[in-house]
């Protein structure tokens, strides 16, 4: 779950939080764009991109050590995916294709890191209102939103009452199986609450039609 | 699964968003009319549930490495279609934006093949199997695993169909790229498979009720159906033929220029394999042979694993039936 | 002949059948008085929330169209399809689990829920939202996610979102259930200054008595018995056939 769960107006931390969300995306957008049309002849450019992208996320106050560990998940698919087009051709053109695609894979990636440092995700439903997005969409993400966290909640009691159970190793294939089954009865209960919730939404004047407190701005 | 930017062309991420755009507008039309004023509570719980499900870690033997749920069939088959695309898209995009897990520009061409193909085709298909097969419980697991080990392969191709489109450099073969994409799909196909399976077969024994039917209301959704599951079925053949066939980036290249691509290019030069260059003859096998191991594989892999789920449901739901004299199974 | 003290619910004969055929409701007569602090009381499986949800036509399912089978009357009209919506606006209803009536992001969309539904304009509906939330003491959790509060927050919350809409009913379901003393408390001075009716069913019997002046006794779908708090609590014969304690207080 991201760290920050910014609801609260709180005051701007960095420079990135003034801009307004619509512009994040853009620039965001743009920018994996721009690296996604560069060719490799040009590759000062995308060095360039790179510099601007880690300025971006410095003044995000993104530390290094996040940073070096979302790196460290992400950049080894990466190379083995790049790696598999020298592995089947030798040359400069395969080779050149792929630092090429770890070049800009690396931008983007870069770019949507900053991107989830700056968007809270309230604002985005804000953006997302703003910009005509159908209402029902946005109060189903609402929703998704809230009860991720009481999911989350029941699968660790899941999980908890499993390892209570589990004493020694468990075979591979057996934690196969109760892993499915610990989903399978999550979703019971999670269909179950949502028609009760829908009973709760019933009773509270709920007729289909989704209205928000907040007017656009 | 989830594709990272910068790995399909700005081009044919516009082209596949605005596709997705429009099924999940049609998506929302139609489960409006589905499920009235239940859509956005039960397709909200049900968003998160794929979402918590999804971080569930089933290790694989032996590898650092574990599998998970994509939840597309399994969306579908516990809400139909349209909330499954819905779910899958809300999942989707709260992974590319919150947790920069998949790509941003990127997100439309993830939602076509993972929420519309993945759940919408993939509803199709287990529709049409559980059709086929009868609508017993053991029916529906099998349909469940066929139908989630085709909507993966058929993702795949949809990726290897979006890959080729966009990337068009010289002299380059695709096909390492295309045989890897493959093989680590059919690799999560059978993992989905045989997941999407078990939690089916799970809720089918404790509620069934809570697993709509597929009676559709008319023949023209029938047929609508049989076709869709058609076309899924064709594209899992497709991905597993990927690699062999080198013609196929020329009829995609075909395409692309009567669409003026071309016009979009900013120094890149056309595709023409005319300087396409012929392998080593030690590498120009293993592609195909590694495929084709891996369709035939995976395919013996799913069905067993079908055919013993199916087993087991029908033992679990005879238990409960013995135990309890009433049975809310279907 | 008329009745002198308006009635808040009336119940006359109600009876109810789960769909697998069993009888959770049996005739069940019963009026209660504007003002009125009642308490539903009985083993588990009495019918208890059953009863509850009839109250604003939660249940049956499929309501009828016509006043002439109605079994339910809120403030005197009869719980038809299409005076649904105005009996919800007249009965607030809190479910047993919070997280089941808290489904928006943040506190104040969740309690703005009702009144934005009651269409009312947008400084009314923030008004009453801040007057709900100050009425259980909530005010600066307003913009805080549910996930961070307590039981007995949230629970305060969906209370404040029942308020927000004004009822002059108040239906509560085992209110007390997961609450930790202090919560309890909280709830309990909340709910002696609503000024409407309350129906409170729960297995809480020192709280009926803080609360509820007069006990109804379920069980199998029949009210067993009925009448003031102390008589019936105190009495070990009642209390003891249907599957209850006289409470430690009034022994």
């Amino acid at each position: 779950m991201p760290a920050r769960d910014a609801w609260t107006e709180s005051e701007p931390r960095t420079i990135c939080d003034l801009m307004p969300a619509g512009l994040k995306i853009l620039l965001t957008l743009t920018t994996i764009v721009a690296a996604g049309l560069i060719p490799l002849e040009h590759w000062p450019a995308q060095g360039l991109l790179l510099a601007i992208v880690f300025a971006g996320l410095s003044l995000a106050g993104v530390t290094m050590r996040y940073l070096l560990r979302r790196l460290g998940l992400f950049l080894p698919l990466l190379l083995v995916f790049g790696l598999s087009v020298p592995a089947v051709q030798s040359g400069d053109a395969a080779w050149s294709w792929t630092i090429s695609l770890w070049l800009r894979c690396t931008v983007s990636f870069l770019a949507g890191l900053w991107l989830i440092h700056v968007l809270p995700f309230p604002k985005l439903l804000t953006a997302l209102r703003r910009w005509k997005c159908p209402l029902v969409l946005i109060a189903m993400l609402g929703f998704m939103y809230r009860y991720t966290f009481i999911l989350w909640e029941e699968l660790r009691r899941l999980r908890n009452a499993r390892a209570a159970r589990d004493f020694g190793r468990v075979p591979r294939w057996r934690s196969w199986t109760s892993n499915a089954q610990m989903i399978g009865l999550l979703l019971v209960r999670a269909l179950e609450r949502a028609e009760r919730t829908h009973q709760a939404m019933l009773a509270r004047g709920w007729d289909g039609s989704v209205r928000f407190l907040d007017a656009d701005d | 699964m989830h594709i990272r930017d910068g790995i399909l062309g700005p081009e044919v991420c516009l082209i596949a968003g605005t596709i997705s755009l429009g099924a999940i507008t049609y998506s929302l039309r139609r489960l409006r009319l589905d499920l009235a004023d239940r859509a956005v509570p039960l397709t909200g719980m049900l968003a998160a549930l794929i979402f918590a499900g999804q971080m569930v870690n089933f290790p694989l033997l032996g590898l650092p490495v574990s599998g998970h749920l994509l939840g597309g069939v399994l969306a579908a088959v516990m809400l139909g279609p349209w909330a499954g695309c819905l779910a899958i898209t809300m999942v989707l995009t709260v992974q590319a934006v919150l947790f920069s897990d998949g790509g941003l520009l990127s997100l439309g061409a993830n939602i076509l093949n993972m929420a519309v193909i993945g759940s919408w085709g993939g509803y199709a298909v287990y529709s049409t199997v559980r059709r086929w097969l009868g609508n017993s419980p053991a029916a529906t697991v099998s349909a469940a695993v066929i139908a989630a080990w085709l909507s993966v392969l058929a993702a795949a191709a949809m990726f290897c169909i979006e890959f080729t489109v966009s990337s068009r450099s010289t002299g380059i073969d695709w096909r390492g790229v295309l045989t890897l994409m493959v093989l680590y799909h059919a690799l999560i196909g059978i993992g989905e498979a045989l997941i999407t399976g078990a939690i089916v077969s799970y809720v089918l024994v404790r509620r069934a009720d809570l697993v709509p039917s597929v009676n559709s209301t008319g023949t023209a959704s029938r047929i609508g159906g049989f076709v869709a599951s058609g076309l899924v079925a064709a594209l899992a053949v497709a991905a597993i033929l990927a690699p062999f066939k080198s013609e196929l980036p020329d009829g995609l290249d075909a395409v692309s220029q009567r669409l003026q691509f071309d016009s979009l290019e900013i120094e890149r030069p056309a595709l023409l394999l005319e300087d396409y260059e012929i392998p080593a003859p030690a590498v120009s096998w293993w592609p195909g042979l590694s495929v084709s191991l891996a369709g035939i594989v995976g395919t013996l892999v799913v069905f067993t694993g079908s055919v013993a789920l199916a087993a087991t449901t029908r033992r679990q739901l005879a238990q409960v039936r013995v135990t309890d004299g009433s049975h809310a199974g279907s | 002949m008329t009745n002198v003290e308006p009635t808040a619910i009336e119940l006359r004969q109600l009876s109810f059948q789960y769909p697998n055929g069993r009888l959770a409701l049996d005739a069940i007569t019963c009026l209660v008085p504007v003002g009125e602090r009642l308490a539903i009381v009985g083993p588990s499986g009495a019918g208890k929330s059953t009863l509850l949800m009839h109250m604003n036509g939660l249940l049956p399912a499929a309501p009828t169209n016509t006043d002439a089978e109605v079994q339910v009357f809120v403030q005197g009209q009869g719980v038809t399809r299409t005076r649904l919506r105005d009996i919800r606006r007249e009965v607030g209803f809190l479910f047993q689990d919070p997280d089941d009536q808290l489904f928006c992001p943040t506190v104040r969309e969740d309690v703005a829920f009702g009144p934005l539904n009651l269409g009312l304009e947008r400084a009314e509906v923030i008004a009453r939202v801040e007057r709900g939330l100050a009425a259980v003491g909530m005010a600066d959790c307003s913009t805080r996610n549910p996930a961070e509060l307590s039981t007995g927050e949230r629970k305060r919350v969906c209370l404040a979102g029942l308020l927000a809409c004004q009822p002059s009913i108040l239906v509560l379901d085992e209110p007390t259930s997961n609450l930790d003393p202090r919560a309890r408390r909280q709830l309990l001075a909340i709910l002696r200054e609503f000024p409407g009716t309350l129906i409170v069913a729960t297995h809480d019997l020192d709280f009926v008595i803080d609360l509820c002046s007069r006990v109804l006794v379920l069980e199998s779908g029949k009210v067993q018995a009925d009448g003031p708090t102390q008589r019936i609590l105190s009495d070990p014969l009642i209390m003891d056939r249907h599957g209850l304690e006289v409470p430690w207080r009034l022994r």
